[in-house]
């Protein structure tokens, strides 16, 4: 049913313009640059915008019209849906506002009507007073931002639900300067029609996507118990990462009895995201933590992790950072000490953190992590790297985007300045996860522990 | 009575809570267990009353005016034969015409002293976005000053219990500590399912506490009922 918004052979750009700084601009810019199917730029003005021919309304179209993306003021918005409909297109983007968001009544008025409207000629809306769908696969692109003050990410697999359009470009702008990549981004503004809850549904089967995260403010009334339901199902099949914000307490309600006073907003929804299996992102770094590694690690069988570093210090804070989250370092078993003691020189420490000491190089580490990924009692390895060391010189770090492949979680710490900073896009582009604080890399691979434990036993462990 | 018999009686009498020994009744028609318990019109029935249950027994003034019974003098403790517990009664009688002149006594709710267990609070309301929820928290100090409360949204199975179970953070406190030995979970997680149950088939009920409930190692007694009803919107 969505299929539409993501995967449309044409698309008419109601309001479309050649003038600076207007959004029907950037619209047909963003489609011209990315997307390959027809493209009809919508206004009576115009015959011709930005080399595209131009028509006068959407029934002058001669071909069949899918998808149609209306920019033009509030008031011309149910006339121009009206006229989608006669055409027969199946999907709308509404970015325009003046909506209910306006608290006028006349801003209610006209959303209703174009409820109405949509609803009598089957047009599915995203929308109104939004800024719609992003699909770095497809190229449908309605977000108006132009590109060179919202960089796109690259295609990749993480996608994106948010409630708030401004986030979503500031998350996606941020992305792509980190080299995240991404396959949907969808921002519903009042959500007259299209919702959190259907599009987890559709995401759950598309192909692309193998992390979905949801920025929440808040499930409709009484549509709670289906998010639950359908979270839980897609949870099944892929990770969801939910950040819910306004989590404060409502306060001054007159509550009937002690569970109603306890029953902030915030605590229920808390636990409706446990009862749903997702995993629920606390703060703005724990997003792109868990996405990150959920979107490119294998599941992680058990919970034993294996430290493998050039740095004493960073392999105690790791430690420390792991077991504090429910994970376990176990002791080296005494068949492995034995096989690092004598391919290691004597200085380095074979326990776990296994140490490989300020003069390791590339090959010292690679042999070692070879040695663990080929164990069963080892679940994820998590490599730091510190590179101020003379003796790395990258291969390593070659080494372990080949060794991603290899059915273990690999991990990695990389801090510094510039040196660091080449290494850790080179492994993040490669679908290795790189953080600098070894407490964040221990939250992350936790979310991707219980992920694991929900997937391979149906509950937390 | 039915537990829609119950709710409509109420309702039909203007009454938004339901009185002691109905919200016990309510809650264990769904299967919860509960401290034993009768319904007397007087103090010479509540003497029969307490001689069919056994001592000791708690005597509390069931009254649709009068929302704090112990402020009143209307709770009388650890009873022990049929004289104390009429004594009890008359006494209660007394101390309301004091202390809430105008009251109407519906009569007295005779009630097993629980020994002592580990206290827990139950409870359901219903969420504006997500419908009936079903709490479930330590008693005391662990949900009056650390909130350390969860939720589940309705219908919830044994297995949803259980897991409420692990999640709070004062989870250990179940497992036993001091040499106490663990409390019976599976007798707790029937008492959340009975909510749950009350709180769908329902939904005149606006919410339910059930504080204390004491938790045993084997089995757990509702001590404490709070039923608010409300007519459908």
């Amino acid at each position: 049913m969505l299929e539409v918004f993501f995967n449309p052979s044409s698309v008419a750009i109601v309001g479309a313009t050649p003038k600076e700084g207007k959004v029907g601009r950037v619209l047909v810019e963003n489609f011209k640059k990315w997307f390959r199917g027809k493209i009809y730029p919508i206004n009576p003005h115009y015959t011709e915008i930005l080399g595209l021919r131009a028509y006068g309304s959407i029934g002058e179209v001669p071909g069949p019209v899918d998808l149609v993306v209306i920019a033009t003021p509030a008031p011309t918005v149910p006339g121009v849906l009206k006229e989608a409909g006669e055409k027969g297109v199946r999907g709308a983007i509404i970015i325009s506002g003046g909506f209910r968001e306006t608290g006028t009544p006349e801003g209610e008025r006209l959303e209703e009507e174009v409820k109405q409207i949509s609803r009598s000629y089957g047009i599915r809306v995203i929308g109104p007073n939004c800024i719609g769908v992003l699909d770095r696969w497809s190229g449908v692109d309605t977000f108006f931002l132009p590109e060179e003050k919202m960089k796109r990410p690259p295609k990749g697999h993480i996608s994106i639900i948010s409630q708030s359009g401004a986030f979503a470009s500031a998350l996606l702008d941020w992305m792509a300067y980190h080299g995240y990549g991404m396959s949907k981004a969808i921002s519903f503004g009042n959500k007259i029609d299209v919702d959190e809850i259907e599009l987890l549904e559709y995401l759950a089967k598309d192909e692309t996507t193998k992390v979905i995260f949801v920025y929440l403010e808040g499930v409709k009334e009484g549509k709670g118990k289906l998010f639950v339901k359908v979270a839980k199902e897609v949870s099944a099949i892929k990770p969801v990462v939910v950040y819910k914000a306004g989590k404060t307490a409502r306060g001054g309600v007159a509550a009937a009895s002690h569970t109603a006073a306890l029953a902030g907003n915030y605590e229920v929804y808390r636990s409706a995201f446990r009862q749903s299996q997702v995993l629920e992102a606390v703060s703005f770094d724990e997003i792109m933590d868990l996405a990150k590694v959920l979107s490119t690690q294998p599941p992680m069988k058990g919970r034993r992790v294996f430290v493998v570093t050039d740095a004493g210090g960073i392999g105690v804070m790791l430690t420390d950072a792991l077991v504090s989250h429910g994970l376990e370092v176990p002791e080296t078993p005494s068949d492995l000490r034995e096989a690092l003691r004598s391919m290691l020189p004597r200085h380095c420490v074979v326990g776990n953190p296994i140490d490989l000491t300020g003069d390791a190089d590339d090959e010292r580490f690679i042999k070692v992590i070879e040695l663990l990924l080929k164990r069963d009692d080892v679940d994820a390895i998590v490599v730091v790297a510190l590179p101020q060391i003379p003796g790395l010189r990258g291969t390593l770090f070659n080494y372990l985007l080949e060794a991603k492949g290899r059915g273990k979680p690999i991990l990695a710490v990389i801090i510094g300045s510039e040196v660091a900073a080449k290494y850790r896009r080179l492994l993040e582009e490669g679908g290795v996860p790189v953080f600098e604080s070894p407490e964040r890399l221990a939250k992350a691979l936790s979310a991707l522990y219980i992920y694991s434990a929900i997937r391979l036993h149906g509950a937390r462990q | 009575m039915k537990a829609d018999e119950i709710i409509k009686k109420a309702l039909e009498e203007g009454r938004t809570k339901l009185l002691e020994h109905e919200a016990l009744e309510i809650v264990k028609l769904y299967g919860a267990s509960v401290a034993d318990f009768g319904f007397a019109r007087t103090p010479e029935e509540a003497g029969d009353v307490a001689e069919k249950i056994g001592y000791p027994v708690v005597v509390k003034v069931v009254s649709p005016d009068i929302s704090h019974k112990t402020d009143v003098g209307g709770v009388v403790l650890r009873l022990k034969s049929r004289d104390e517990v009429v004594g009890a009664a008359k006494k209660i009688i007394e101390n309301v015409s004091v202390r809430q002149p105008g009251a109407r006594i519906t009569g007295f709710l005779v009630q097993k002293m629980a020994p002592p267990g580990l206290e827990v609070i139950v409870g359901g309301t219903r969420d504006p976005v997500f419908g009936p929820v079903v709490m479930f928290g330590l008693g005391g100090i662990f949900v009056e000053i650390l909130r350390d409360v969860t939720f589940r949204v309705t219908p919830v199975t044994l297995q949803d219990a259980l897991e409420m179970m692990i999640e709070i953070r004062s989870a250990k406190l179940l497992e036993g500590y001091r040499g106490q030995p663990p409390v019976d979970k599976n007798a707790l997680a029937k008492i959340i399912v009975a909510v749950s149950d009350m709180m769908e088939a329902h939904s005149e009920i606006v919410s339910v506490d059930l504080n204390p409930i004491m938790a045993y190692s084997s089995g757990a007694l509702v001590v404490d009922s709070r039923v608010i009803v409300g007519r459908v919107r």
